[in-house]
């Protein structure tokens, strides 16, 4: 019988349609203009890729294996001997599985309602072709990230969305801001890179050298259903080389998902176009690093320490993000606070040990996130500004752009029955569950339960600045118009996925994509309480929210208020950006000082010492050469005078002394 | 003291006496009259030394022809040939070489000469051109290129509407 | 000394010849002086060739000696003829024959 399972080598076409749409539309460039600069190419692309990579996920919806196509690279046999005695191997092919058939869903999916969104969105700007080319290139590189079937590929396309990223924030190259916001992305993600390339070599390290023969490194890093028992089991699961490997891959997931202490440079990366922002930023690349912790987890294992570590940050960063969101006047910036602080709720499930729960969310939230960028991006695109506190009221003229926002909100925040209630509620209650297995989970889990309510309170600040009240504040804005329908179709299918996305665990089919997650099997009625607690706490955000700026209302914090300092801490975000950017300073001024000193007094000392030295010796060389003929005798004759002198007194004196 | 030494003696003396008076006096014409006597005077210590055909040689090479190519020299080159030069300037420097070299030279005659030799032999004109066309042929050849090219170049320095 | 005719004699000779010969190139400005000077001490090493040719102990040696004498008197009149060729041209090309004047080759 011909089963589903037939697509499963063809994997690699995902990613190839859009490399073909990038060299096309990347060739092409400005003689694509009867093609929206590209744009419908890269549709049409991004749309067969779409086909492709939902059939993939529905067929392994039913048939939930693990197929493995690939082709060897380098191979080296096990010789028993020397540095790597189990031999080594490097590939690449593709993998579909039931993780990487859910992220196909995602990428596929929301890549190509951004596409088809942008058709309208960018249509007024500049540099079209290029913009095309570029996200046609992500989402190769996305697609095949998703797809690699080992650690190296894996990190190769890694770098690939990495360098995507960087030419898409700086896509608005002209402007300063937007300029420096691509090098500071491009840097701090660097990294998380560097931590996660030292990562993959202690593993490689650790598995080449000392694991069984046959093992992992010998199989080309390939992720192996089933090996992590057999890996963490053979290695003992916890030598030291293998938490600092873990610790490394941390890194490299915390540069890419900008989690603390590496989150600075995604509310820069808001400089982009928002299509990108909703993409790239909220979507899918941001979400990498998540999926590398889960795939990390999955297949090689973490320690128990690395797990600490993972929860640390993820629910540290859940909380410090939320914070932020709660002042910024930006309406990206807000969203992309927010997407911080849902990605530390995912990598905190993955650290304690739910990575199918952190994968759900990650599923819920690119659909809902990646909505409220479009319906934020609608509105500015309507409106010419990010500026929250001069909007307003715009409820009346786009209303359905401020439907699906309000959608995006409400999953956003984890309210009954929208998408991001039940992942978020499954992240909850998952480690809840664990609490016992280690004391420090527990203030981590009170942050998470914290951020609930602040979510729901920045969320609908932003809802409530935007949409309600009667005109906007600032009265010289251009009417506001609904954006076109080629805008609006992408937001309302995401709007749809935002709604019920949430339940598609529930379908059989769709559960073999996230084994272990979603709602548990038998639920009790200390699931239903915390499930109330959380929805109490979101209800009572958006209620505070409602309280402050709803109507139209604007509330000034009184000045001298205790509160000012903290609120002007929030804005200047911690400080972080400030003292990075210090310590960046001080680090490289230093260093190019010193390097000045080097090369003007040392390098250049000794050069033009030389010449100087060089340039008097030929000075006084040139007052020899007189060009009298009579001069030229006098030192014809001295020399004989040495010559007579040798003779005379240095022959003897050496003949005497040394004998003849 | 026989008569070879006293001979030797004046002859020295005038030979340096001669050189001295052909680089001292004032006018360059009586130079080369100095320098003309210089040469006989050489000649005749050649013959002293039994080297009669190198004597005869001097003679005619050096008294003969270079004095009257050093006239010529003279001729051509001013208006008047009796005339006489501003005093050139004797650097200290110069001098002090010079007196270096007579004593540094008088050192090496010390040094290495004073020994008496056994005597004068004389030798015919015609060993000597046996020798000369024999075994130092190349040479002569050598010597015979040397002054044709020496020809050629002077006639090419000296040639009318060069530039 | 008894013996004036003996090897220290025309040494001392020769090299004072030589040393007049310096003299003169050394400080002579005129250039058909130099040329006078140059004859003075090429003279003076002439003048060794012959004699030591004289108290040669074998007849070969002392042929060598003249024989060489003989190329080197050959050699100096070429020089002469060349050199007055010389002064010829460097009187043609600045009216004087004042070595000391012409530094063309000076850097």
């Amino acid at each position: 019988m011909v089963g589903w399972s037939v697509l499963f080598p063809y994997a690699y076409l995902v990613p190839l349609l859009m490399v073909g749409s990038f060299v096309v539309v990347g060739l092409g460039g400005t003689r694509l203009r009867r093609f929206a600069g590209g744009g419908w190419i890269a549709v049409a692309a991004a749309g067969a890729s779409m086909v492709l990579g939902v059939l993939l996920g529905v067929a392994e919806m039913l048939d939930p294996t693990y197929t493995d196509t690939h082709v060897v690279w380098l191979s080296l046999p096990a010789t028993g001997t020397g540095t790597f005695p189990n031999g080594f191997e490097l590939v690449m092919g593709t993998l579909v599985d039931p993780l990487s058939g859910l992220m196909l869903l995602v990428v596929t999916i929301v890549g190509f309602l951004v596409l088809v969104y942008s058709l309208g969105y960018m249509a007024h700007e500049k540099g079209l072709p290029r913009y095309f080319a570029e996200l046609s290139l992500f989402l190769a590189a996305m697609n095949g990230l998703v797809l690699a079937d080992n650690l190296f590929e894996f990190f190769v396309f890694w770098e690939l969305v990495g360098v995507c990223s960087y030419f898409l924030i700086g896509f608005f190259y002209e402007k300063p801001s937007a300029a420096s916001a691509a090098k500071e992305a491009f840097l701090v993600t660097r990294v998380g890179d560097v931590m996660f390339l030292l990562g993959v070599f202690l593993y490689f390290y650790v598995y080449a050298t000392s694991g069984p023969a046959g093992g992992w490194a010998a199989h080309g890093f390939l992720f192996v259903q089933g090996s992590s028992p057999f890996l963490a089991g053979v290695m003992g699961g916890s030598t030291p080389l293998l938490t600092v490997a873990g610790l490394m891959i941390l890194g490299g997931a915390a540069g890419k998902s900008a989690q603390f202490p590496l989150h600075v440079w995604l509310p820069d990366a808001m400089e982009g176009p928002t299509t990108v922002s909703a993409l790239i930023h909220a979507a899918t690349m941001v979400a990498a690093g998540v999926y590398l912790l889960a795939v990390t987890s999955l297949f090689l294992g973490f320690t128990a320490t690395d797990d600490l570590a993972i929860v640390a940050i993820g629910g540290f960063t859940t909380f410090f993000a939320a914070t932020m969101a709660l002042v910024q006047p930006d309406i990206k910036r807000v969203i992309a606070y927010s997407t911080i602080s849902q990605l530390g709720y995912m990598v905190l499930a993955v650290g304690a040990g739910f990575a199918m729960v952190g994968m759900y969310h990650l599923f819920t939230h690119a659909f809902f996130k990646a909505l409220l960028f479009l319906a934020a991006g609608a509105v500015i695109h309507a409106v010419g500004t990010q500026d929250l506190f001069k909007m307003g009221g715009l409820r009346r003229t786009m209303r359905i752009t401020s439907g699906v926002f309000l959608v995006g909100a409400l999953s956003l925040s984890g309210i009954f029955p929208f998408a991001g209630f039940w992942s978020k509620d499954d992240v909850l209650s998952s480690l809840f569950g664990e609490l016992g297995s280690h004391p420090l989970y527990w203030p981590f889990y009170l942050l998470a339960l914290a951020t609930v309510f602040l979510t729901g309170y920045y969320i609908f600040r932003v809802w409530f600045l935007t949409f309600s009240g009667e005109n906007p504040r600032d009265r010289s804005l251009p009417a506001a118009h609904e954006a076109p329908g080629v805008m609006l179709v992408p937001m309302i299918v995401l709007a749809i996925f935002a709604t019920v996305g949430g339940l598609f665990p529930f379908v059989p089919a769709f559960a073999h994509l996230l084994p272990g997650a979603g709602i548990p099997p038998s639920y009790t009625a200390t699931d239903l309480a915390l499930s109330a607690l959380s929805v109490g706490l979101a209800a009572g955000g958006i209620l505070t929210a409602w309280a402050f700026w709803g109507n139209g209302r604007v509330f000034e914090l009184p000045a001298g208020s205790a509160a000012q300092p903290v609120r002007r801490l929030l804005l200047k975000r911690y400080y972080f950006k400030a003292g990075y950017d210090a310590l960046g300073l001080t680090g490289v001024y230093t260093f190019a000082r010193l390097c000045d000193f080097v090369d003007r007094y040392i390098i250049d000392g000794v050069v033009h010492g030389l010449e100087r030295s060089f340039g008097g010796l030929s000075e006084r060389g040139r007052r020899i050469q007189s060009g009298v003929v009579l001069d030229y005798a006098s030192y014809v004759v001295a020399g004989v005078v040495v010559l007579l002198l040798f003779l005379l007194v240095v022959g003897p004196y050496l003949v005497a002394t040394w004998g003849s | 003291m026989n008569l070879v030494d006293i001979a030797f003696l004046l002859l020295a003396a005038a030979a340096v006496g001669t050189a001295l008076l052909a680089l001292l006096v004032r006018e360059l014409v009586h130079t080369i009259l100095w320098v003309a006597g210089f040469f006989v005077v050489l000649a005749a210590l050649y013959f002293l030394a039994e080297a009669t055909f190198l004597g005869v040689l001097q003679l005619g090479v050096y008294a003969g022809a270079v004095t009257i190519l050093l006239l010529f020299g003279v001729m051509v080159t001013r208006r008047s040939i009796f005339r006489r030069d501003a005093a050139t300037g004797i650097g200290p420097t110069s001098v002090a070489l010079a007196a270096l070299v007579v004593l540094l030279l008088g050192a090496v005659a010390w040094r290495f000469g004073g020994t008496g030799a056994a005597g004068v032999t004389a030798y015919a004109p015609a060993q000597l051109s046996q020798a000369l066309f024999g075994t130092y042929g190349p040479w002569l050849l050598l010597v015979g290129l040397a002054m044709l090219a020496a020809l050629a170049g002077a006639i090419y320095l000296v040639r009318e509407g060069r530039e | 000394m008894t013996d004036a005719f003996t090897t220290a004699g025309f040494l001392a000779l020769s090299g004072a010849l030589l040393a007049l010969g310096l003299f003169g190139i050394l400080t002579r400005r005129n250039f058909i002086l130099l040329l006078v000077s140059i004859e003075i001490a090429v003279n003076a090493a002439v003048l060794n060739f012959v004699y030591f040719a004289a108290f040669a102990p074998t007849t070969a040696e002392a042929l060598n000696g003249q024989s060489a004498a003989i190329v080197i008197v050959a050699l100096a009149a070429t020089e002469i003829a060349v050199g007055l060729a010389i002064v010829l041209g460097l009187n043609r090309l600045r009216g004087s024959i004042d070595v000391t004047g012409a530094t063309d080759l000076r850097l």
